[in-house]
């Protein structure tokens, strides 16, 4: 019973998002089509107000606003989500073709971040006080203190320029002929590690902080105290007793930050330019691109919400005192 | 430790594992050993110019250019101007209204079929059917009538005279292949293959929106030269000088203040830099409806208030000059260059504001309305302009408090100006366009607003638009120029200046094209770099003075011109005067025996 209003709980969220994503673009001042008068463009498009008038016909942009929601929530639930005015493309399609790209960059490092968060600080909380945690203290701190389009500058300058040893930029070698399937996964992997290095070193800092936190915490419980009474190994009581309950704001925290991952990586997208969903969140803002802008809003809740409802039911498995909340 | 080591592996095997999903193409192309040239498409997150089909590109120079490698026009430009394309010649009837395109008999689309006047036909009635669809064909319903005299002769009936169709229409709009098109009824949708067969020197092989990457391939079969490369990549990088530096690229493109990065390739004997116009400007647009703005003499006084040197060396680097007051670009053939200029002078504009009777009577250093005026009060105005130009806007706040007037500076995105603008709802806006190569701009000067009233101004435009004669329009477009130079409905600011910066051992054929490609792109990516059809004329691997007919040496000026040779007897010897038979004698056009 709990799990059914749970998730009825999760689709009224989500209807309400969808709303939003709907009317909160509309409201910005502008429309779809100031983008073609821009003036920073090399040749201006004056364009008339026929022409203004038979182009938002065409894409249905002349409907009364209770009509266009309508057809919005109807596509929606038949799986399109409409015509991207910008891209001239299907709106699924722009997305998906940056979407895998984001997927590799984001998964692959916050991967790599929350697992080594967790371990050095575990390790650090079990040796508070001592040199280890000192010293990874003041590292950990300093390096995740950069602001990633910085470290990420160091990066290209250090790594692909000087030392030549990383592409500056780009996903894959563009049009490049591959001897074996091998040699494209090489490639590939070659040009995510300046990028996925780059949001690694300026997320670690928040997941070894908690970590660290959260552990210091349970390890002045009475029960680690008793554990030890009972005589168990060190590395028995880390393991069994205190990192699964020091793990818990981890969990909150990771399901917290997807959304921002999604788009927080517009940074590392433009110094290396690595394709990706944040670029194209900015460029669908400023080209008032409403159809696109409303895709990609509606992927980004339904990862927020999916993490939400996933770290829920890790929640449950983790501390079964929450069952009954 | 032990165990983070092996979670690492544990984590890069995934990674390894996710990157080989991604890595779909398994197929192993043919390795060609051909020439490929690599270019980069743009800044990060800007490089993606949409399919290049001829109506999917996203409307803007840079797309227009990347369909125009696959597409051909029936008239191109060159260094020099208008050159035939698909139409080896033309005439026009002394009525100006009747046009008549002899076409290229060896032209075939990508997939093999026969180009023929049917497709010429066929193009302009299905550009006019979906009329405003697409934003970047304008003026198409200017044709009448699209006749086809045989396969390769071709009439058009204009409604009106149109001086600039050979530009504007002729070359500009894509010719289509009908037996592909004739099925397609939403061609802003429609993206297959079969979309980008063009008759163009290059043929698309593929496209990837996500990573802003095009790859064409040379179309061997071309009829008008050979292809100098095999390959030509667009394509994304992160840093495009560091990118030419390291050779990830061949070709760069730098624009206005970006100089600076130029000057880092000054005398690298492994680069070459040609510079080129940007056909652009950027102006202060006045509300000539609203008070103070209203009078002539007030928008005088702030003109000799604003150091445009100023602004030139402090935003753009001394990347550009001070603007045509009269806004044709001076690299232009249309340019006046006897426009009024305003020399910045602080006390001109102070004597002509005192005149006015705006005076500081409250002694705050800012000047008053004089009483009795429509506002009273200090004179202060808001300046919107988009967030690209606050530091000009900064410059000219500064400059403007020197003669006593206090400007409130808002900068925002576009859309919001635009609307002020369309609503007058403003006192003073910077804003900029591009293509003051076409005296077309010279419609409304303060476009996006229309406050500038002028019937003289309305019908001496209307006169150039049906003109047939150059010099009586360039006569006409130099009249544009100084009525807006004299009434300062806009401002003018500054051009700035572009370069291109390529290895030439790559290809060494880039070039600026004459007012820009197509109705007025200011860009270097004009198909025929990828031809050695150009100064070959004997086609001997040579470019020397063996390769200059006598028609050509008149068109330069180096040999006398003869009546004999004025072909089309419009008073000028051009490439215009190319007839159809001579391009027989040349063996570019078929020889037809009706």
């Amino acid at each position: 019973m709990h799990q059914i209003s749970k998730l009825g709980y999760y689709f009224v969220i989500v209807l309400i998002i969808l709303s939003i994503n709907f009317f909160l673009p509309r409201v910005m001042p502008g429309d779809a089509l100031s983008y073609l008068t821009d003036p920073g463009a090399d040749i201006p498009l004056r364009m008339t107000e026929e022409k203004r008038e038979i182009l938002l016909a065409y894409y249905g942009l002349d409907k009364p606003l209770s009509e266009q929601y309508i057809n919005y929530m109807v596509g929606i639930i038949r799986g399109d989500l409409g015509w991207s005015i910008y891209y001239s493309a299907p709106v699924l399609e722009v997305i998906l073709g940056r979407l895998k790209w984001t997927l590799l960059l984001v998964g692959t490092s916050t991967a790599i971040y929350i697992t080594l968060g967790i371990l050095l600080g575990a390790a650090s909380a079990w040796a508070r006080g001592r040199k280890k945690d000192v010293c990874l203290l003041v590292s950990i701190l300093s390096i995740s203190s950069f602001p990633s389009f910085f470290l990420g500058i160091l990066m290209v300058i250090f790594f692909g320029i000087k030392l030549d040893i990383f592409p500056i930029g780009g996903a894959q070698t563009a049009f490049a002929t591959y001897s074996s399937p091998l040699e494209e996964i090489f490639d590939i992997l070659h040009h995510l590690i300046l990028p996925a290095a780059t949001l690694v070193i300026s997320h670690i800092g928040g997941t070894y902080l908690l970590m660290r936190n959260s552990m210091l915490g349970v390890l002045g419980d009475d029960y680690i105290m008793t554990a030890r009474a009972k005589g168990l190994s060190e590395r028995y009581i880390l393991h069994r007793h205190a990192l699964a309950n020091a793990l818990l704001p981890i969990v909150t925290m990771t399901a917290m930050t997807v959304g921002f991952l999604v788009t927080g990586t517009i940074f590392v997208e433009t110094v290396f330019a690595y394709p990706g969903i944040g670029n194209l969140l900015y460029n669908s803002v400023s080209y008032h691109d409403y159809p696109l802008l409303q895709g990609i809003f509606l992927f980004i809740t339904i990862a927020i919400v999916g993490a939400n409802l996933i770290a829920d039911m890790i929640y449950v498995r983790l501390d079964p005192r929450v069952e009954d909340v | 430790m032990k165990k983070i080591v092996l979670i690492l592996a544990v984590l890069l095997c995934s990674m390894a594992f996710s990157a080989s999903a991604l890595a779909e193409n398994d197929e192993v192309a043919e390795t060609s050993s051909g020439k490929t040239v690599r270019m980069a498409g743009g800044t990060p997150g800007g490089a993606d110019w949409g399919y290049p089909a001829p109506f999917t590109f996203y409307p803007r120079g840079p797309g227009y250019s990347r369909m125009s490698l696959l597409f051909d026009t029936l008239t191109w430009k060159d260094a020099n101007g208008v050159i035939p394309a698909l139409a080896d010649g033309w005439t026009v009837s002394d009525d100006g209204k009747t046009w008549t395109f002899y076409l290229d008999g060896n032209a075939r689309w990508h997939d093999g079929e026969l180009f023929t006047a049917d497709d010429v036909k066929f193009t302009i009635e299905y550009m006019q059917d979906h009329e405003g669809e697409f934003t970047w064909f304008e003026s198409i319903n200017y044709i009448d009538n699209v006749e086809v005299i045989d396969d390769y002769t071709v009439v058009m009936d204009l409604n009106a005279p149109m001086a600039s169709f050979l530009v504007d229409i002729a070359g500009n709009v894509p010719i289509l292949p009908e037996h592909i098109w004739n099925d397609v009824s939403d061609p802003l949708t429609f993206k297959d293959a079969e979309a980008v067969i063009g008759t163009g020197p290059l043929k698309l092989v593929e496209y990837d929106s996500a990573t802003s990457s095009y790859q064409y391939e040379a179309n061997y079969d071309y009829y008008d030269g050979k292809l100098l490369v095999d390959e030509f990549i667009s394509m994304e990088v992160a840093d495009t000088a560091a990118a030419l530096q390291t050779g990830e690229i061949d070709e760069v493109s730098f624009w206005g203040s970006e100089i600076t990065a130029v000057q880092g390739f000054e005398g690298n004997p492994d680069f070459e830099i040609i510079s080129g116009p940007s056909f652009w400007v950027l102006q202060v647009i006045f509300n000539c409806e609203k008070y103070p703005n209203d009078d002539v003499e007030f928008r005088q006084a702030i003109a000799h208030g604003i150091d445009r040197d100023m602004i030139v060396s402090q935003v753009l680097n001394d990347g550009g000059i001070p603007a045509n007051t009269g806004i044709m670009h001076p690299d232009s053939i249309w340019y006046n260059p006897d426009c009024t200029v305003y020399e910045h002078n602080t006390d001109t504009a102070n004597d002509i504001l005192d005149s006015l009777g705006f005076m500081d009577t409250d002694g705050n250093g800012i000047r008053n309305y004089p009483a009795g005026a429509q506002r009273s009060g200090d004179i202060t105005f808001d300046l919107y302009t988009t967030s690209k130009f606050s530091r000009e806007a900064e410059l000219i706040q500064a400059d403007l408090a020197d003669i006593g007037i206090e400007i409130v500076v808002t900068s925002s995105a576009w859309g919001p100006i635009d609307t002020r603008l369309k609503e007058g709802n403003f006192d003073v806006v910077i804003s900029g366009h591009g293509g003051i190569s076409n005296p077309q701009i010279m419609r409304i000067p303060s476009w996006p607003a229309s406050t500038y009233h002028s019937d003289d101004y309305d019908s001496i435009f209307a006169a150039q638009e049906v003109e047939m004669n150059l010099n009586t329009r360039k006569e006409l477009v130099n009249q544009l120029q100084e009525m807006v130079a004299d009434d300062l409905p806009v401002y003018t600011l500054y051009h700035p200046y572009m370069w291109c910066v390529y290895d030439p051992e790559v290809l060494d054929t880039w070039f600026y094209t004459r007012d820009g490609i197509g109705i007025g792109i200011p860009l270097e990516l004009n198909k025929l770099i990828f031809l050695a059809r150009y100064g070959d004329a004997n086609e001997d691997g040579k470019i020397n003075m063996q390769d200059v007919t006598k028609i050509e040496r008149m068109i330069l000026e180096l040999d006398e011109a003869t009546d004999m040779a004025d072909a089309n007897q419009n008073y000028k010897i051009n490439m215009q005067d190319v007839t159809h038979i001579e391009l027989i004698i040349l063996g570019r056009a078929p020889i037809r025996t009706e």
